[in-house]
Protein backbone atom coordinates (compact mmCIF):
# COMPACT_ATOMS: atom_id res chain seq x y z
CA UNK A 1 0.00 0.00 0.00
CA UNK A 2 3.07 2.59 1.42
CA UNK A 3 4.62 1.45 -2.22
CA UNK A 4 1.73 2.31 -4.27
CA UNK A 5 1.02 5.99 -2.54
CA UNK A 6 4.40 6.18 -2.85
CA UNK A 7 4.31 5.77 -6.71
CA UNK A 8 1.17 7.80 -6.88
CA UNK A 9 2.67 10.85 -5.53
CA UNK A 10 5.19 10.20 -8.05
CA UNK A 11 3.15 9.81 -10.43
CA UNK A 12 1.77 13.38 -9.68
CA UNK A 13 4.77 14.87 -9.40
CA UNK A 14 5.59 13.93 -12.87
CA UNK A 15 2.13 15.03 -14.41
CA UNK A 16 2.42 18.36 -12.19
CA UNK A 17 6.01 18.80 -13.99
CA UNK A 18 4.28 18.78 -17.23
CA UNK A 19 2.05 21.36 -16.52
CA UNK A 20 4.29 24.09 -15.94
CA UNK A 21 4.85 26.32 -18.62
CA UNK A 22 8.01 25.44 -20.72
CA UNK A 23 8.24 28.69 -22.64
CA UNK A 24 7.44 32.43 -22.44
CA UNK A 25 4.07 32.96 -24.55
CA UNK A 26 1.09 35.23 -24.52
CA UNK A 27 -2.40 34.82 -24.34
CA UNK A 28 -4.80 36.24 -26.93
CA UNK A 29 -8.39 36.35 -26.63
CA UNK A 30 -9.73 37.12 -29.93
CA UNK A 31 -13.29 37.31 -31.15
CA UNK A 32 -14.44 33.99 -33.18
CA UNK A 33 -14.63 35.96 -37.04
CA UNK A 34 -10.99 36.75 -36.88
CA UNK A 35 -10.10 32.84 -36.00
CA UNK A 36 -8.25 33.04 -39.39
CA UNK A 37 -6.31 35.89 -39.85
CA UNK A 38 -5.12 36.30 -35.85
CA UNK A 39 -3.85 32.59 -36.61
CA UNK A 40 -1.68 33.25 -39.27
CA UNK A 41 -0.40 36.69 -37.30
CA UNK A 42 0.30 34.90 -34.22
CA UNK A 43 3.05 32.75 -36.30
CA UNK A 44 4.29 35.60 -38.04
CA UNK A 45 4.82 37.23 -34.49
CA UNK A 46 6.49 34.32 -33.63
CA UNK A 47 8.92 33.63 -36.42
CA UNK A 48 10.17 37.60 -36.09
CA UNK A 49 10.18 38.16 -32.45
CA UNK A 50 10.18 34.52 -30.61
CA UNK A 51 6.92 35.29 -28.38
CA UNK A 52 4.88 32.25 -28.82
CA UNK A 53 0.83 33.23 -29.32
CA UNK A 54 -1.66 31.39 -28.29
CA UNK A 55 -5.45 31.84 -28.83
CA UNK A 56 -8.07 31.19 -27.63
CA UNK A 57 -11.63 31.90 -29.67
CA UNK A 58 -14.60 32.68 -28.72
CA UNK A 59 -17.73 35.34 -28.58
CA UNK A 60 -15.70 38.92 -27.48
CA UNK A 61 -18.83 39.33 -25.04
CA UNK A 62 -17.73 35.91 -23.21
CA UNK A 63 -14.14 36.49 -23.53
CA UNK A 64 -14.60 39.61 -22.13
CA UNK A 65 -16.56 38.20 -19.04
CA UNK A 66 -13.76 35.48 -18.97
CA UNK A 67 -11.50 38.48 -18.47
CA UNK A 68 -13.19 39.91 -15.79
CA UNK A 69 -13.31 37.21 -13.72
CA UNK A 70 -9.74 37.06 -13.72
CA UNK A 71 -8.79 35.02 -16.30
CA UNK A 72 -5.03 35.08 -17.67
CA UNK A 73 -5.23 36.65 -21.01
CA UNK A 74 -2.15 39.30 -22.27
CA UNK A 75 -4.56 40.65 -25.18
CA UNK A 76 -7.79 40.82 -25.65
CA UNK A 77 -9.51 41.50 -29.60
CA UNK A 78 -12.98 42.46 -29.62
CA UNK A 79 -15.72 42.37 -32.31
CA UNK A 80 -17.43 45.33 -30.87
CA UNK A 81 -16.07 48.35 -28.98
CA UNK A 82 -19.48 47.94 -26.17
CA UNK A 83 -17.39 45.03 -24.37
CA UNK A 84 -13.96 46.82 -24.70
CA UNK A 85 -15.61 49.90 -23.21
CA UNK A 86 -16.54 47.79 -20.28
CA UNK A 87 -13.57 46.40 -19.50
CA UNK A 88 -11.52 49.77 -19.70
CA UNK A 89 -13.77 51.02 -16.95
CA UNK A 90 -13.19 48.42 -14.91
CA UNK A 91 -9.23 49.12 -15.51
CA UNK A 92 -9.00 45.60 -16.84
CA UNK A 93 -7.34 46.73 -20.09
CA UNK A 94 -5.27 49.49 -20.93
CA UNK A 95 -6.91 52.08 -22.52
CA UNK A 96 -3.53 54.23 -23.84
CA UNK A 97 -2.59 51.01 -26.07
CA UNK A 98 -5.97 50.36 -26.84
CA UNK A 99 -6.51 50.60 -31.03
CA UNK A 100 -9.41 50.33 -32.98
CA UNK A 101 -8.03 50.02 -36.87
CA UNK A 102 -10.55 47.30 -38.17
CA UNK A 103 -13.69 47.03 -39.44
CA UNK A 104 -15.92 44.58 -41.24
CA UNK A 105 -19.76 43.88 -43.04
CA UNK A 106 -22.41 41.85 -42.33
CA UNK A 107 -23.76 39.69 -45.01
CA UNK A 108 -26.27 36.79 -45.16
CA UNK A 109 -25.61 33.16 -46.08
CA UNK A 110 -27.43 30.34 -47.17
CA UNK A 111 -25.50 26.76 -47.60
CA UNK A 112 -24.02 26.41 -51.13
CA UNK A 113 -26.25 24.05 -52.69
CA UNK A 114 -29.86 25.70 -50.75
CA UNK A 115 -32.10 26.85 -53.99
CA UNK A 116 -33.65 29.31 -51.63
CA UNK A 117 -34.37 33.14 -52.79
CA UNK A 118 -33.19 35.52 -49.95
CA UNK A 119 -32.06 38.52 -51.78
CA UNK A 120 -33.44 41.33 -49.11
CA UNK A 121 -33.57 41.95 -45.76
CA UNK A 122 -37.48 41.40 -46.29
CA UNK A 123 -37.06 37.45 -46.66
CA UNK A 124 -35.89 36.84 -44.07
CA UNK A 125 -38.97 37.32 -41.81
CA UNK A 126 -40.00 34.42 -44.62
CA UNK A 127 -37.93 31.75 -43.42
CA UNK A 128 -38.45 29.15 -40.82
CA UNK A 129 -35.18 29.80 -38.75
CA UNK A 130 -32.43 32.34 -38.90
CA UNK A 131 -29.10 31.27 -36.99
CA UNK A 132 -27.52 34.62 -35.07
CA UNK A 133 -24.81 34.78 -32.95
CA UNK A 134 -26.76 35.78 -29.47
CA UNK A 135 -28.17 38.85 -30.15
CA UNK A 136 -28.54 39.67 -26.54
CA UNK A 137 -24.67 39.52 -26.13
CA UNK A 138 -22.31 38.31 -29.09
CA UNK A 139 -21.13 41.56 -31.10
CA UNK A 140 -22.29 40.16 -34.50
CA UNK A 141 -25.52 39.50 -33.17
CA UNK A 142 -26.07 42.64 -31.63
CA UNK A 143 -24.79 44.16 -35.21
CA UNK A 144 -27.16 42.00 -36.99
CA UNK A 145 -29.95 43.15 -34.69
CA UNK A 146 -29.92 46.56 -34.98
CA UNK A 147 -29.49 46.57 -38.64
CA UNK A 148 -33.14 45.08 -39.04
CA UNK A 149 -34.45 46.96 -36.16
CA UNK A 150 -33.31 49.89 -38.31
CA UNK A 151 -35.17 48.48 -40.72
CA UNK A 152 -38.35 48.01 -37.98
CA UNK A 153 -38.08 44.12 -39.60
CA UNK A 154 -36.78 43.41 -35.95
CA UNK A 155 -39.80 42.20 -34.74
CA UNK A 156 -40.98 40.26 -37.85
CA UNK A 157 -37.65 38.47 -37.27
CA UNK A 158 -37.09 38.16 -33.90
CA UNK A 159 -39.46 34.37 -33.28
CA UNK A 160 -37.37 33.03 -35.77
CA UNK A 161 -33.90 33.87 -34.44
CA UNK A 162 -32.23 30.67 -33.24
CA UNK A 163 -29.27 31.94 -31.12
CA UNK A 164 -25.68 30.06 -31.23
CA UNK A 165 -22.39 30.31 -29.00
CA UNK A 166 -20.71 32.64 -31.37
CA UNK A 167 -20.79 34.11 -35.16
CA UNK A 168 -19.14 31.04 -36.22
CA UNK A 169 -21.47 28.65 -34.80
CA UNK A 170 -24.48 30.88 -36.69
CA UNK A 171 -22.19 29.89 -39.54
CA UNK A 172 -21.87 26.31 -38.67
CA UNK A 173 -25.56 25.74 -38.37
CA UNK A 174 -25.75 26.87 -41.87
CA UNK A 175 -23.06 24.80 -43.17
CA UNK A 176 -24.66 21.67 -41.21
CA UNK A 177 -27.71 22.22 -43.41
CA UNK A 178 -30.24 22.37 -40.04
CA UNK A 179 -30.90 26.39 -40.35
CA UNK A 180 -31.21 27.77 -43.77
CA UNK A 181 -29.82 31.25 -43.44
CA UNK A 182 -27.34 33.19 -41.11
CA UNK A 183 -26.20 36.55 -40.61
CA UNK A 184 -22.42 36.61 -39.80
CA UNK A 185 -19.45 38.56 -41.49
CA UNK A 186 -18.50 38.94 -44.75
CA UNK A 187 -15.04 37.48 -43.39
CA UNK A 188 -16.77 34.40 -42.08
CA UNK A 189 -18.59 33.36 -45.29
CA UNK A 190 -14.44 33.67 -47.07
CA UNK A 191 -14.20 30.59 -44.85
CA UNK A 192 -16.88 29.19 -45.11
CA UNK A 193 -16.47 25.22 -46.68
CA UNK A 194 -20.19 24.76 -47.87
CA UNK A 195 -22.29 28.18 -47.18
CA UNK A 196 -22.67 30.90 -49.70
CA UNK A 197 -23.14 34.57 -49.34
CA UNK A 198 -26.81 35.27 -51.05
CA UNK A 199 -27.12 38.86 -50.36
CA UNK A 200 -24.40 41.44 -48.52
CA UNK A 201 -25.92 44.12 -45.91
CA UNK A 202 -25.93 47.88 -47.46
CA UNK A 203 -27.01 49.79 -45.03
CA UNK A 204 -26.04 47.75 -41.51
CA UNK A 205 -24.58 49.62 -38.42
CA UNK A 206 -20.41 50.56 -38.47
CA UNK A 207 -18.46 47.52 -36.88
CA UNK A 208 -15.71 48.22 -34.87
CA UNK A 209 -12.87 45.71 -33.38
CA UNK A 210 -11.20 47.11 -30.74
CA UNK A 211 -7.85 45.32 -29.54
CA UNK A 212 -6.17 46.10 -26.20
CA UNK A 213 -3.49 45.14 -23.94
CA UNK A 214 -4.65 42.97 -20.92
CA UNK A 215 -3.92 45.33 -17.58
CA UNK A 216 -3.23 42.21 -15.38
CA UNK A 217 -0.99 40.88 -18.50
CA UNK A 218 2.53 39.19 -16.87
CA UNK A 219 4.24 40.17 -20.13
CA UNK A 220 2.87 43.30 -20.59
CA UNK A 221 6.12 44.34 -23.06
CA UNK A 222 5.39 41.11 -25.45
CA UNK A 223 1.80 41.91 -25.28
CA UNK A 224 1.83 46.00 -26.38
CA UNK A 225 4.37 43.80 -28.86
CA UNK A 226 1.72 42.25 -30.75
CA UNK A 227 -1.03 44.42 -30.52
CA UNK A 228 1.44 46.83 -32.41
CA UNK A 229 2.49 44.29 -34.89
CA UNK A 230 -1.03 43.55 -35.35
CA UNK A 231 -2.23 47.11 -36.00
CA UNK A 232 1.23 47.31 -38.11
CA UNK A 233 1.59 47.08 -42.12
CA UNK A 234 1.89 43.15 -41.53
CA UNK A 235 -1.01 42.67 -39.65
CA UNK A 236 -3.19 45.15 -42.00
CA UNK A 237 -2.25 43.36 -44.73
CA UNK A 238 -3.47 39.92 -43.72
CA UNK A 239 -6.79 41.39 -42.60
CA UNK A 240 -7.29 43.17 -45.92
CA UNK A 241 -6.29 39.74 -47.34
CA UNK A 242 -9.02 37.75 -45.19
CA UNK A 243 -11.42 40.51 -46.35
CA UNK A 244 -11.52 42.70 -43.34
CA UNK A 245 -12.02 46.65 -44.13
CA UNK A 246 -9.35 48.87 -42.60
CA UNK A 247 -10.14 51.94 -40.83
CA UNK A 248 -8.37 55.37 -40.54
CA UNK A 249 -6.52 54.52 -37.10
CA UNK A 250 -7.52 56.18 -33.94
CA UNK B 1 -3.36 15.39 -35.22
CA UNK B 2 -0.59 16.50 -33.01
CA UNK B 3 -3.39 18.85 -31.50
CA UNK B 4 -5.49 15.39 -30.68
CA UNK B 5 -2.37 14.17 -28.77
CA UNK B 6 -2.10 17.29 -27.05
CA UNK B 7 -5.67 17.52 -26.32
CA UNK B 8 -5.49 13.88 -24.90
CA UNK B 9 -2.47 14.68 -22.83
CA UNK B 10 -4.16 17.58 -21.14
CA UNK B 11 -7.28 15.33 -20.20
CA UNK B 12 -5.51 12.87 -18.70
CA UNK B 13 -3.07 14.70 -16.68
CA UNK B 14 -5.76 16.60 -14.97
CA UNK B 15 -7.67 13.80 -14.29
CA UNK B 16 -4.89 12.17 -13.00
CA UNK B 17 -4.27 15.34 -10.51
CA UNK B 18 -7.84 15.30 -9.65
CA UNK B 19 -8.46 11.76 -9.14
CA UNK B 20 -4.96 11.91 -6.45
CA UNK B 21 -5.81 14.97 -4.49
CA UNK B 22 -9.10 13.81 -3.78
CA UNK B 23 -7.81 10.10 -3.12
CA UNK B 24 -7.12 10.51 0.32
CA UNK B 25 -9.74 12.84 1.39
CA UNK B 26 -12.71 10.56 -0.06
CA UNK B 27 -11.15 7.77 1.67
CA UNK B 28 -11.05 9.37 5.13
CA UNK B 29 -14.42 10.97 4.17
CA UNK B 30 -15.55 7.18 3.10
CA UNK B 31 -14.21 5.16 5.96
CA UNK B 32 -15.94 7.80 8.61
CA UNK B 33 -19.50 7.05 6.83
CA UNK B 34 -19.09 3.65 7.00
CA UNK B 35 -18.07 3.57 10.84
CA UNK B 36 -19.37 6.42 12.77
CA UNK B 37 -22.93 6.33 13.77
CA UNK B 38 -23.36 9.99 14.22
CA UNK B 39 -26.83 12.10 13.74
CA UNK B 40 -25.39 14.41 11.22
CA UNK B 41 -24.19 11.69 8.67
CA UNK B 42 -27.35 11.93 6.55
CA UNK B 43 -26.53 15.63 6.38
CA UNK B 44 -22.90 15.22 5.32
CA UNK B 45 -23.93 12.25 2.98
CA UNK B 46 -26.20 13.84 1.20
CA UNK B 47 -24.08 16.89 0.77
CA UNK B 48 -20.93 15.10 -0.17
CA UNK B 49 -23.29 13.49 -3.19
CA UNK B 50 -24.91 17.04 -4.41
CA UNK B 51 -22.15 17.77 -6.94
CA UNK B 52 -23.90 13.76 -8.66
CA UNK B 53 -26.97 15.17 -8.79
CA UNK B 54 -26.95 18.84 -9.42
CA UNK B 55 -26.39 20.53 -12.86
CA UNK B 56 -22.89 20.50 -13.56
CA UNK B 57 -23.25 24.30 -14.73
CA UNK B 58 -24.77 24.71 -11.04
CA UNK B 59 -21.56 23.45 -9.45
CA UNK B 60 -19.67 25.55 -11.65
CA UNK B 61 -21.43 28.78 -10.94
CA UNK B 62 -20.96 28.30 -7.37
CA UNK B 63 -17.30 27.76 -7.55
CA UNK B 64 -17.16 30.71 -10.06
CA UNK B 65 -18.69 32.69 -7.08
CA UNK B 66 -16.63 31.79 -4.64
CA UNK B 67 -13.06 32.14 -6.60
CA UNK B 68 -13.99 35.41 -8.10
CA UNK B 69 -11.05 37.69 -7.34
CA UNK B 70 -13.93 39.78 -5.20
CA UNK B 71 -15.30 36.42 -3.93
CA UNK B 72 -14.45 35.23 -0.02
CA UNK B 73 -12.12 32.55 -1.02
CA UNK B 74 -10.95 34.36 -4.34
CA UNK B 75 -9.38 37.62 -2.69
CA UNK B 76 -7.46 35.21 -0.41
CA UNK B 77 -6.22 33.73 -3.15
CA UNK B 78 -5.25 36.86 -4.90
CA UNK B 79 -3.23 38.46 -2.16
CA UNK B 80 -1.36 35.17 -1.59
CA UNK B 81 -0.56 35.17 -5.45
CA UNK B 82 -2.75 32.28 -6.65
CA UNK B 83 -4.15 32.44 -9.76
CA UNK B 84 -6.90 29.61 -10.42
CA UNK B 85 -9.98 30.80 -12.62
CA UNK B 86 -9.33 29.85 -16.55
CA UNK B 87 -5.92 28.10 -15.68
CA UNK B 88 -5.62 24.53 -15.36
CA UNK B 89 -5.64 23.98 -11.91
CA UNK B 90 -9.59 25.39 -12.20
CA UNK B 91 -10.33 22.28 -14.61
CA UNK B 92 -8.52 20.01 -11.97
CA UNK B 93 -10.69 22.06 -8.72
CA UNK B 94 -13.89 21.53 -11.48
CA UNK B 95 -13.10 17.56 -11.91
CA UNK B 96 -11.87 17.06 -8.35
CA UNK B 97 -15.49 18.17 -7.23
CA UNK B 98 -17.21 16.64 -9.44
CA UNK B 99 -15.96 13.27 -9.45
CA UNK B 100 -15.87 13.20 -5.41
CA UNK B 101 -18.76 11.69 -4.76
CA UNK B 102 -18.18 8.92 -7.31
CA UNK B 103 -15.24 8.04 -5.25
CA UNK B 104 -16.67 8.34 -2.09
CA UNK B 105 -19.12 5.56 -2.83
CA UNK B 106 -17.72 2.40 -3.72
CA UNK B 107 -15.00 2.88 -0.74
CA UNK B 108 -17.60 3.55 1.48
CA UNK B 109 -19.09 0.30 0.33
CA UNK B 110 -16.11 -1.35 0.65
CA UNK B 111 -15.78 -0.35 3.79
CA UNK B 112 -18.75 -1.29 5.32
CA UNK B 113 -18.60 -4.91 3.94
CA UNK B 114 -15.66 -5.39 6.29
CA UNK B 115 -16.53 -7.75 9.55
CA UNK B 116 -16.95 -5.03 12.12
CA UNK B 117 -15.28 -7.96 14.56
CA UNK B 118 -12.20 -7.90 12.32
CA UNK B 119 -12.01 -4.52 13.35
CA UNK B 120 -12.35 -5.16 16.98
CA UNK B 121 -10.11 -8.16 16.67
CA UNK B 122 -7.61 -5.52 15.76
CA UNK B 123 -8.00 -3.15 18.24
CA UNK B 124 -8.20 -5.81 21.21
CA UNK B 125 -4.74 -6.77 20.16
CA UNK B 126 -3.47 -3.55 21.03
CA UNK B 127 -3.83 -1.74 17.68
CA UNK B 128 -4.51 2.13 17.70
CA UNK B 129 -7.53 3.15 15.20
CA UNK B 130 -4.81 4.55 12.94
CA UNK B 131 -3.09 1.14 12.75
CA UNK B 132 -6.24 -0.66 12.21
CA UNK B 133 -7.12 1.69 9.62
CA UNK B 134 -4.09 1.23 7.91
CA UNK B 135 -3.53 -2.51 8.58
CA UNK B 136 -6.69 -3.72 8.68
CA UNK B 137 -9.31 -1.88 6.82
CA UNK B 138 -7.25 -0.50 3.91
CA UNK B 139 -6.11 -4.16 2.52
CA UNK B 140 -9.49 -5.57 2.87
CA UNK B 141 -11.32 -2.16 1.11
CA UNK B 142 -8.21 -2.80 -1.35
CA UNK B 143 -10.36 -2.94 -4.76
CA UNK B 144 -13.27 -1.05 -3.70
CA UNK B 145 -10.73 1.70 -3.61
CA UNK B 146 -9.49 0.50 -6.65
CA UNK B 147 -12.94 0.94 -8.57
CA UNK B 148 -13.65 4.23 -6.87
CA UNK B 149 -10.36 5.31 -8.21
CA UNK B 150 -11.18 4.12 -11.53
CA UNK B 151 -14.72 5.74 -11.25
CA UNK B 152 -13.74 9.09 -10.21
CA UNK B 153 -10.48 9.18 -12.88
CA UNK B 154 -13.76 8.40 -15.74
CA UNK B 155 -15.75 11.21 -14.58
CA UNK B 156 -12.57 13.41 -14.10
CA UNK B 157 -11.74 12.36 -17.89
CA UNK B 158 -15.50 13.84 -19.14
CA UNK B 159 -16.42 16.67 -17.01
CA UNK B 160 -17.65 19.13 -18.75
CA UNK B 161 -19.99 21.46 -17.30
CA UNK B 162 -19.17 22.97 -14.64
CA UNK B 163 -14.88 23.39 -15.62
CA UNK B 164 -16.38 25.52 -18.86
CA UNK B 165 -17.63 27.49 -16.29
CA UNK B 166 -14.53 28.31 -14.26
CA UNK B 167 -11.86 27.57 -16.94
CA UNK B 168 -13.42 28.59 -20.38
CA UNK B 169 -11.95 26.55 -23.13
CA UNK B 170 -8.60 27.46 -23.80
CA UNK B 171 -6.73 25.70 -26.53
CA UNK B 172 -3.58 24.00 -25.30
CA UNK B 173 -4.42 25.41 -21.45
CA UNK B 174 -7.68 24.24 -20.39
CA UNK B 175 -9.55 22.60 -23.17
CA UNK B 176 -9.73 19.00 -22.43
CA UNK B 177 -11.52 16.56 -24.56
CA UNK B 178 -15.04 16.96 -23.30
CA UNK B 179 -14.65 20.95 -24.08
CA UNK B 180 -12.77 20.53 -27.49
CA UNK B 181 -15.39 17.85 -28.57
CA UNK B 182 -18.08 20.65 -27.97
CA UNK B 183 -15.92 23.57 -29.44
CA UNK B 184 -15.05 21.54 -32.81
CA UNK B 185 -18.54 20.40 -33.08
CA UNK B 186 -19.93 24.19 -32.95
CA UNK B 187 -17.75 25.70 -35.33
CA UNK B 188 -18.51 22.87 -37.78
CA UNK B 189 -15.15 20.73 -37.70
CA UNK B 190 -17.32 17.14 -37.39
CA UNK B 191 -14.40 15.21 -38.48
CA UNK B 192 -11.89 16.55 -35.87
CA UNK B 193 -14.41 16.11 -33.38
CA UNK B 194 -15.42 12.28 -33.86
CA UNK B 195 -11.81 11.94 -33.65
CA UNK B 196 -11.74 12.72 -30.03
CA UNK B 197 -14.59 10.67 -29.52
CA UNK B 198 -13.12 7.99 -30.78
CA UNK B 199 -10.08 8.20 -28.62
CA UNK B 200 -12.86 8.89 -25.15
CA UNK B 201 -14.86 5.72 -26.51
CA UNK B 202 -11.85 3.69 -26.21
CA UNK B 203 -10.59 5.20 -22.79
CA UNK B 204 -14.10 4.67 -21.28
CA UNK B 205 -14.12 1.57 -22.70
CA UNK B 206 -11.01 0.34 -20.75
CA UNK B 207 -11.96 2.19 -17.60
CA UNK B 208 -14.99 0.88 -17.10
CA UNK B 209 -14.26 -3.01 -18.00
CA UNK B 210 -11.60 -2.65 -15.40
CA UNK B 211 -14.01 -1.48 -12.83
CA UNK B 212 -16.55 -4.13 -13.89
CA UNK B 213 -13.72 -7.12 -13.72
CA UNK B 214 -12.56 -5.54 -10.03
CA UNK B 215 -16.27 -5.16 -8.75
CA UNK B 216 -16.74 -9.03 -9.96
CA UNK B 217 -13.66 -10.71 -8.24
CA UNK B 218 -14.63 -9.13 -4.76
CA UNK B 219 -17.93 -9.97 -5.27
CA UNK B 220 -17.03 -14.16 -5.97
CA UNK B 221 -14.67 -13.84 -3.14
CA UNK B 222 -17.57 -12.38 -0.77
CA UNK B 223 -19.84 -15.01 -2.01
CA UNK B 224 -17.38 -17.52 -1.55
Amino acid sequence: MRKFLGSLSLLAAFFALGLADPKPEILVFGAASLNESLTDLGKAHEAKTGTKVVFSFGASSDLARQIQAGAPADVFFSADTARMDVLEKAGLVRAGDRREFLSNSLVVVVAADSTLKVTAAGDLANLPKIALADPASVPAGIYAKKWLTGLGLWDKVEPKVVPTLDVRAALAAVESGAIPAAVVYRTDAAVAKSARISFAVTNGPEIVYSVAPVAASKSPKAAEAFVAFLAGPDGQAEFKRRGFVIRGSK
Amino acid sequence: MSDDLSILLLTLRVAAIATLLILPLGIFAAWHLARRRSPGRTLIETLLSLPLVLPPTAVGLLLLEALRKSGPIGRLLDQAGVEILFTWKAVVLATAVMSFPLLVRPVRTAFEEIDPRLIAMGRSLGSGPVAVFRRVALPLAWRGILAGTLLAFSRALGEFGATIMIAGSIPGRTQTMALAIFQRTHIGQDEGAMRLVGVTVVIAFAAVWTTEILTRRRAQRTSA
